[in-house]
């Protein structure tokens, strides 16, 4: 059918009669044009924006999720003693604290006394001292208290295994998976010394810290990794306490516990949003391999391991995946306790957030509902809402096509005024109105299609433009493209028709008789 | 009998006045003959050459063409007439600008009953119709290079070329010279001689009538003369 009227030579007389009427052919194929271009310019960037939100939102660490050692909070009341209150789901569900059972349970004083790793973050004392065989791999919280940190001691039994990431890392759903070990440290370069935060961590940390950018040098690499190489990767402000600002720290050598470490590359802030800042444990601190980490200190195991999922709406069954894997791995009883700690970004916030420890404690135990609204909604209702942002940005796009359309239907009705004349001789010489119709109509589809064609080049320039220029996210899908065309194809039959009509309906001896 | 009329009537409206253009005419046409229609303007001659073409029928009456009555037939019908046994020419030449000469003349052949012709073929049989009219060197020209007669001959050309039976011109030679306007009525009568055809011409000039084999006279609506004067200008009898 298509293949029948591109030969048929009434297409061929629509475009030489087109190709007639240059100047109006020329201005309605550039209202059609910018039509269609609106229309996928607007598509493109409200897709980008839906795009730069669902980066945004992943950006934000809503898809992150951190499994820390030990199951260790604060107590609520004053006697600064640390206590295990086992799992928070199920015995902290009232928000009412002071009528809390007693806490630690029945369970947790169950478990095997001759279990080092589920009993290490107790505050019982230890039976031996881990410094009492320095050749021991001593997995012990007391090395952490040993090296000033206050808070060690709290939550880091060391339960977590590389070989836990790496089983992690297995679970579907998951993004990125990376190990940490996190100390404090003295770190020295000249005369120069610094007291910051020091991390060993894994080579794919990069990748899930999106607020990370590396302005000089590099990461240190996998190989370096594997051969727990002494490389270290420093924050903006260690590079700039110890080696002043602007100057270029990458190739230097830096001391730390009394080894050297060459510096292979800087990190800093990739948003303006988050400024480095001393103590802000990100770029106020060192990073090395923890393999690196594990040979030095002379340890096997992590503190914790951060994972991100691929959508931020499956954190919470994921969180639940990584606590059933953990458990089976670390061969947890059914009624005792988790020897690790799942946090997600609500969790954190929750915990870390300022609230009495009361109420955090009490909203702790409900988490796992909250998360559903915090996350889930979140990022389901951001969706919603760029999408909708996209169709509205369509439908006033749309507009613009319909003007392109109503200029088609006046340069098809112009066309028809013009030629009467011509449509009363070509009746007279045999024409049927169906024939007359059919030219008209090819002519308005030939301009729509012409000004499509341009408006998707124009659009895809202007799309182009936009994203260079402000800095807009802009993506433009084959989908769109092929709608802008089908649509501009459907607004020149629509708006040809009437003129095309008309044409067809004219008594041949008037249009004969017109001037 | 080629072309029958049998009371042929038509009346239309213009605003609250019934106007009878035709009040009644019937005609017989053999094929072969030259007829020549006159009379002053509002006589009924237009709307009685428009209903021989087809392009009006009449409000009561019959029009037979080769026995059958084509005034009832539907539009489409009506365009394929129009299109296989009837040929235009009008006073207007009503070529297309800005498109030569040969493709003015093809014109028809995109609407035949079979279709469109074919390009090849196309070409072919607009350039044997415009040497029928002695204008094979003026293919390629556009409207505006050619001169009046030229533009007739070649709106002749496309009346020709779908090889009607019947040739209906309105006033052919009102916008034409008088040396331009007897070129064209010789055309029409070597036409007829070779090859038969049923010419009928509306004119007022007299002498541009005194080419036909029969001049019919019209006056408010009815026919108030035909004359037959083969003898005096048949230069070549009809086969």
């Amino acid at each position: 059918m298509i293949r029948r009227w591109l030969r048929h030579p009434l297409v061929n007389l629509a475009l030489k009669a087109l190709v007639r009427n240059r100047l109006q052919t020329g201005l309605t194929l550039l209202g059609m044009t910018i039509g269609v271009a609106t229309v996928l310019t607007m598509m493109a960037v409200g897709a980008g924006a839906q795009q730069s939100i669902e980066q945004q939102v992943r950006a934000a660490g809503l898809n992150q999720l951190t499994v820390r050692a030990g199951n260790w909070k604060p107590k609520a009341d004053d006697s600064g003693e640390a206590v295990a209150h086992g799992d928070a789901r199920e015995t902290l569900t009232l928000p009412v604290p002071d009528l809390m059972p007693p806490v630690p349970d029945a369970a947790f004083d169950a478990m095997p006394a001759d279990n080092p790793e589920g009993l290490s973050g107790s505050v019982r004392p230890s039976r031996f001292h881990p410094e009492d065989d320095p050749m021991e791999k001593h997995d012990h919280p007391l090395a952490r208290q040993r090296l000033g940190d206050l808070e060690a001691g709290l939550g880091s039994a060391a339960t977590l295994s590389f070989a836990d990431a790496q089983a992690i890392a297995e679970l579907p759903g998951v993004q990125y998976v990376a190990g940490g070990l996190h100390e404090n440290a003295r770190v020295y370069a000249g005369s120069k010394r610094w007291f910051t935060r020091m991390h060993g961590t894994d080579v794919g940390m990069p990748s899930i810290k999106r607020g990370w950018t590396i302005s000089r040098g590099r990461f240190f690499t996998r190989r370096e990794q594997d051969d727990a190489a002494q490389v270290i990767v420093i924050g903006q402000i260690v590079a700039d306490k110890l080696f002043g600002e602007g100057q270029d720290a990458v190739g230097q050598t830096l001391t730390l516990w009394n080894q050297p470490f060459t510096i292979v590359g800087v990190m800093t802030s990739a948003t303006w949003v988050v400024q480095p800042a001393p103590g802000d444990d990100q770029f106020d601190a060192v990073y090395m391999p923890f393999t690196t980490t594990h040979r030095l200190l002379n340890l096997s195991k992590l503190n914790d391991i951060t994972i991100t999922a691929e959508s931020s709406g499956a954190v919470t069954e994921l969180a639940r995946a990584i606590t059933t894997l953990l458990r089976q791995r670390h061969g947890i009883g059914d009624n005792q306790p988790d020897d690790f700690t799942v946090l997600t970004q609500a969790t954190r916030a929750l915990t870390t957030g300022g609230l009495p420890p009361s109420v955090a404690r009490a909203v702790a135990g409900n988490v796992a509902e909250l998360e559903k609204v915090t996350l889930e909604q979140l990022s389901i209702t951001l969706e919603r809402a760029s999408r909708t942002m996209t169709w509205l940005l369509a439908a006033v796009a749309a507009v613009s096509l319909i003007v392109g359309g109503i200029g088609i239907m006046n340069i098809t009705l112009l066309s028809v005024t013009e030629r009467t004349r011509e449509i009363g001789l070509r009746m007279a010489v045999g024409a049927r109105p169906s024939d007359v119709m059919r030219q008209f109509l090819v002519e308005a589809v030939a301009i729509s299609l012409a000004g499509g064609l341009a408006g998707i080049i124009v659009g895809i320039a202007a799309a182009l433009i936009v994203s260079r220029t402000l800095q807009w996210a802009t993506v433009i899908a084959p989908g769109s493209v092929l709608l802008a065309f089908g649509v501009a194809g459907a607004v020149g039959i629509f708006f040809g028709w009437y003129p095309a009509r008309r044409a067809a309906q004219l008594d041949p001896i008037v249009a004969l008789r017109r001037e | 009998m080629l072309i029958e009329t049998r009371q042929l009537a038509k009346e239309y409206r213009v605003g609250d006045h019934l106007v009878h253009a035709l009040r009644g005419v019937s005609l017989g046409i053999q094929a072969g003959e030259f007829v020549t229609i006159v009379g002053p303007s509002g006589s009924g001659k237009s709307t009685f050459m428009h209903i021989l073409g087809c392009l009006d029928r009449p409000t009561s009456g019959q029009y037979l063409m080769n026995g059958r009555d084509v005034s009832t037939l539907p539009v489409d019908e009506l365009a394929r007439v129009r299109n296989g046994m009837l040929g235009f020419v009008f006073q207007g030449f009503n070529l297309l600008a800005r498109t030569s000469a040969v493709e003015n003349v093809e014109l028809p052949l995109l609407y035949t009953s079979t279709g469109v012709v074919e390009a090849s073929e196309r070409r072919r049989r607009a350039l044997a119709a415009l040497e029928a009219v002695g204008l094979t060197d003026r293919a390629e020209h556009h409207p505006n290079q050619l001169s009046g007669g030229q533009q007739q001959r070649v709106a002749i050309a496309r009346a020709l070329v779908t090889q009607p039976s019947v040739l209906l011109a309105d006033e052919p030679t009102g916008n034409l010279d008088t040396a331009t306007s007897h070129e064209v009525m010789q055309i029409f009568q070597q036409l007829r001689a070779e090859r038969g055809l049923t010419i009928v011409v509306i004119t007022h000039e007299r002498d541009i009538a005194a080419y036909g084999s029969r001049t019919i006279d019209f006056r408010d609506g009815q026919v108030v003369s035909d004359v037959h004067h083969d003898q005096t200008l048949a230069a070549a009898s009809p086969r």
